[in-house]
């Protein structure tokens, strides 16, 4: 109950202060009206279509980011020539805020999902590759000597002790990876999508209907707390025996 | 004991490092022979190169000359399984994946190699936690599926670095007994590392004290008590006796070991 508080509190007092004019309802709709429209527009199936189209990019960009950022985090983790060879080269993109590569990227692509997907995925997968290389450099030395004592050589110590001992740092990566992901694909929707709910955000601001700007803004938040919950679970289920480790982390 | 009877024999072993200052040498000219079933306890000051010499008879560390044989009864067998003094175990296998890890790895067939983990972990009265992960187990548990691993490797010589060094004083006692038994009822060749005379008396049928860096063999005792040796051993005089006549030997290599290391601080 504790944690509904703070929210209901706030919640009740902008329905008031709306309601009496406090705040002006142009800007602030009372958040009943809110969640009228959001109840409306789940019920005619407006928001579900900009809902799924913005998870099927946003799934496209994860993709494009996990799998080259944790093959890519392993081998600079195993390789010091891999990693003092793509360091230089990473600490030059990396800083670059994604939605920046936009235009570029349109244009050497085309196709204009495919751009949205890769522009997404371009810091995900920096952050995907370099806590995915950390894994590996954190291993404790002694377990792997241990390992390689009782025989695991090559494939097999790569399989039984490198990959499980970085999981949970990939699963790290991977949860930062999508929130950042979820945040450039609505970002790059707003300003150059039609549709998705960082469009609707975008274009219903514009024309000052600020209620669906609202139900837009509920609709992603809850977006990225479901995903967040959603690799919580993965991870629990995946990596049972850092249990332990994880609750110490959080 | 004539030369070539011995399960281990070391001759004449120089381990020494490059670093920034020069040549570090370590060991210097060991000669150690291990008969097939002995206990041999090694005793030394830090830094004397205790666990290097287990290390490179593990194979797990070069040496710069001289030589390390094992001598292998059975063909196909490792020669050597470590229990290393932090378990080392690998935390995300259970009780029961951790010690069929070895015969796993040499590719020993499923339901043989859990078999064998399973008597194992029998010996070492954990059978109940064989689906537990380490990070559920306390240190001396854990310790005991650390022994548990090396033996289900069967081995020719079991080398144990510290292994109870770790732990509170009750387990490292109960543990000693148990580690006793085991090596009674199992007949295998052990080279235990420690720095606790009274682990070595208790558990050795040698006791090798090595001096303080470079590392070279001081003195060799026979521990001349009894088998099978419980705890009540040390209440034995000679027990005492052997104690003080060991630790007299080794107190100039611990003094000289610590003035060592004031006159080179630890960078």
């Amino acid at each position: 109950m504790i944690p509904l508080i703070l929210p209901a509190l706030v919640l009740g007092a902008w329905e008031i202060a709306s309601a009496t004019g406090l705040l002006r309802p142009v800007f602030f709709p009372r958040p009943s009206t809110i969640a009228t429209l959001l109840v409306a527009q789940i019920a005619d199936g407006t928001l579900l279509g900009q809902l799924g189209l913005t998870l099927a990019r946003l799934a496209v960009a994860f993709v494009l980011a996990a799998v080259p950022g944790v093959v890519v985090g392993l081998a600079m983790g195993m390789s010091r020539r891999t990693r003092e060879g793509l360091d230089p080269l990473f600490a030059l993109i990396y800083p670059i805020p994604s939605v920046l590569f936009l235009p570029l990227v349109s244009f050497a692509l085309r196709a204009e999902e495919v751009a949205v997907a890769v522009t997404a995925a371009f810091t995900s997968f920096f952050i995907v590759a370099y806590t995915t290389m950390t894994g590996v450099q954190q291993l404790d030395r002694t377990v792997l000597e241990a390992a390689r004592h009782f025989g695991a050589r090559g494939p097999r110590l790569f399989l039984t002790v490198l990959l499980p001992g970085t999981l949970p740092a990939i699963f790290t990566g991977l949860r930062l990876g999508l929130g950042y992901t979820l945040i450039v694909v609505v970002a790059v929707e707003m300003v150059g999508a039609q549709r998705g709910l960082g469009a609707q955000l975008w274009l219903s601001w514009q024309i000052l209907r600020v209620e669906e700007m609202y139900v837009a803004l509920v609709t992603v938040a809850a977006l990225g707390a479901a995903l967040t919950w959603g690799v919580e679970r993965l991870r629990r289920r995946l990596i049972p025996w850092a249990q332990d480790i994880g609750e110490v982390g959080a | 004991m004539a030369p070539g009877a011995s399960q281990v024999s070391i001759r004449d072993l120089t381990v020494a490092y490059s670093g920034r200052d020069g040549r570090l040498v370590a060991l210097e000219r060991i000669s150690l022979e291990v008969e097939a079933g002995e206990f041999v306890c090694l005793v030394g000051p830090s830094g004397c190169g205790k666990s290097t010499l287990l290390r490179v008879v593990a194979g797990l560390a070069g040496h710069e000359s001289g030589t390390v044989e094992i001598r292998a009864n059975r063909p196909g067998r490792p020669a050597t399984a470590m229990v290393f003094q932090e378990h080392a175990l690998l935390p995300w296998r259970t009780v029961l994946d951790n010690v069929v890890f070895g015969p796993e790895n040499r590719g020993v067939p499923r339901a043989e190699r859990e078999a064998q983990a399973r008597r194992m972990l029998d010996l070492v009265g954990l059978r109940a936690f064989a689906r537990a992960y380490p990070h559920q187990l306390s240190g001396g548990m854990k310790q005991r599926v650390g022994i548990a691993r090396a033996l289900a490797n069967d081995p020719e010589v079991l080398l144990m670095d510290e292994p109870l060094a770790a732990l509170d004083a009750q387990t490292r006692v109960i543990l000693q007994e148990e580690l006793l038994r085991l090596w009674a009822e199992l007949g295998v060749t052990v080279i235990y590392v420690t720095h606790s005379l009274e682990e070595a008396l208790l558990l050795g049928d040698r006791v090798v004290v090595l001096t303080a860096r470079p590392g070279r063999v001081k003195r060799v005792f026979p521990v001349p008590l009894g088998r099978p040796r419980g705890l009540e051993a040390r209440a034995l005089p000679e027990f005492g006796a052997l104690v003080d006549t060991i630790w007299a030997e080794l107190r100039e290599e611990v003094l000289e070991s610590a003035e060592a290391e004031r006159r080179v601080p630890p960078s």
